[in-house]
């Protein structure tokens, strides 16, 4: 399913590397917090997206 | 525009309260709470705040059946399309098809996006960045990745319209900047939404250069000929309809079409019957298809029913029951292919029939064209 997200994001223009899905359960706490930390690294790295300007 | 103004625009004062319009809505038929007779009155009443808060009046298909029959000739979906802006203001929303994903990408359409959706016409055929004809592709793009769980390839349609235009000569300039044509959110009572949309595109084909568009999707052609003049000005370029336009190549000889073993049945999309009033184009094509029959269904042309959903709203049941009868009518012809002319209406139809055992298959009449077409 996150596949064809993917795709309707390519037609677009939207930067692949904005969408992440992670499966994770509740008694991974650790884990959680590791990749929320590290997409939100990638998320500032990536800086802002081209939404949210008027054409 | 409010209730009261909405009365006086579209005169519905003049309603004789014959039920007509009740007695030929697809959807009163499977859904009875829902009547165009008792919306007209209720405006009527003054019973604008009931009807406003009713969720029911994103049921209604904007088909235009009602339209079609009414003694005094009231025009029943632009009404409702006039309450609908009041009631999107009043918090009224549709219950949106598909989690609401294409009035999303609708609305990010206005938002800056630089979108990136012509790779498959660069491969498809001929394409240009300038020139005379531009090809408005429309959504399909979209429906494409969407409704492929369905079986349904959109962009083989988009793909057989640039393959048609090559043979006939002409290179159609395609845009990744083309956004949709703002139809849904038009009658999703969004127009400030629907106004950016028709600006953005009338911008983008007038520094095309180009002067004249062509429109598969009746939908698009429709909007572009009988909204966009009311909201963003006069248009200085030319709207074909591209069946208009194929049946014109295939009466000169431009277009010979073969092989077409079957039996075929239409089914009018409103946009294209009703609304635009191209009813015997598309049958004229479809008669010309070599060593094939072409049958009618009972219900056709001004009398044709819809394919059960519009606007991606208020999918229901009751859009099932609509698009199940309409599929038993096709195959009551003893067609064994049931011929569409409007993106929708294969999409909703196609949904139907991958739900229940007919023998009968749903073809687009672009397909169709391109694979009878003498190379």
């Amino acid at each position: 399913m996150v596949e064809m997200t993917r795709e309707l994001m390519r037609l677009m223009g939207i930067d692949n590397e904005r969408l992440e899905l992670q499966w994770i359960s509740s008694a991974e706490g650790g884990r959680f917090a590791e990749i929320v930390t590290s997409f939100t690294d990638k998320i500032k790295t990536l800086g802002k997206s081209p939404l949210g300007v008027a054409a | 525009m409010n209730i009261e103004e909405a009365v006086k625009k579209y005169q519905t004062f003049y309603c004789l309260d014959c039920g007509v319009c009740t007695g030929s809505c697809p959807v009163s038929r499977v859904q009875p709470s829902f009547s165009p007779r008792i919306i007209v009155e209720k405006a009527l009443l003054e019973l604008g705040d009931e009807l406003l808060h009713d969720r029911e009046l994103w049921s209604c298909l904007t088909c235009g059946r009602c339209f079609e029959r009414c003694p005094t000739n009231i025009n029943f979906p632009e009404f409702m399309r006039a309450l609908r802006e009041e009631a999107f203001k009043a918090g009224t929303t549709p219950l949106l098809a598909h989690h609401g994903m294409l009035q999303t990408i609708m609305e990010l359409q206005t938002q800056g996006i630089h979108q990136k959706k012509t790779g498959w016409a660069h491969e498809a055929g001929k394409v240009a960045e300038k020139g005379d004809t531009f090809f408005f592709v429309g959504c399909m793009p979209y429906f494409d990745v969407i409704f492929r769980d369905i079986g349904v390839d959109s962009l083989t349609t988009s793909r057989q319209v640039i393959k048609i235009l090559n043979a006939a000569g002409i290179e159609p300039v395609v845009s990744d900047e083309e956004a949709c044509c703002g139809h849904d959110m038009l009658w999703n009572g969004k127009p400030e939404v629907f106004q950016k949309l028709a600006q953005h595109n009338v911008d983008l084909i007038r520094r095309s250069g180009a002067k004249r568009v062509v429109f598969n999707c009746p939908e698009g052609y429709y909007t572009f000929k009988h909204h966009y003049p009311q909201y963003v000005g006069e248009l200085d370029f030319e709207l074909i309809q591209f069946y208009d336009m194929a049946e014109r190549l295939v009466s000169e000889g431009a277009l010979k079409l073969r092989n077409g073993s079957g039996v075929y049945t239409y089914h009018d999309p409103c946009r294209l019957g009703r609304m635009a009033r191209i009813f015997e184009g598309p049958r004229n094509i479809l008669k010309q298809v070599a060593d094939s029959h072409f049958v009618e269904m009972e219900r056709n042309r001004e009398n044709a029913v819809c394919c059960g959903t519009s606007g991606w709203a208020n999918c229901s049941t009751g859009s099932k029951q609509i698009q199940v009868e309409r599929l038993k009518e096709a195959a009551a012809t003893g067609a064994d292919t049931l011929i569409t002319a409007c993106p929708k209406c294969q999409i909703h139809l196609s949904c139907a029939l991958s739900n229940i055992d007919l023998p009968l298959q749903i073809k687009d009449l672009t397909t169709l064209i391109a694979e009878t077409m003498e190379a």
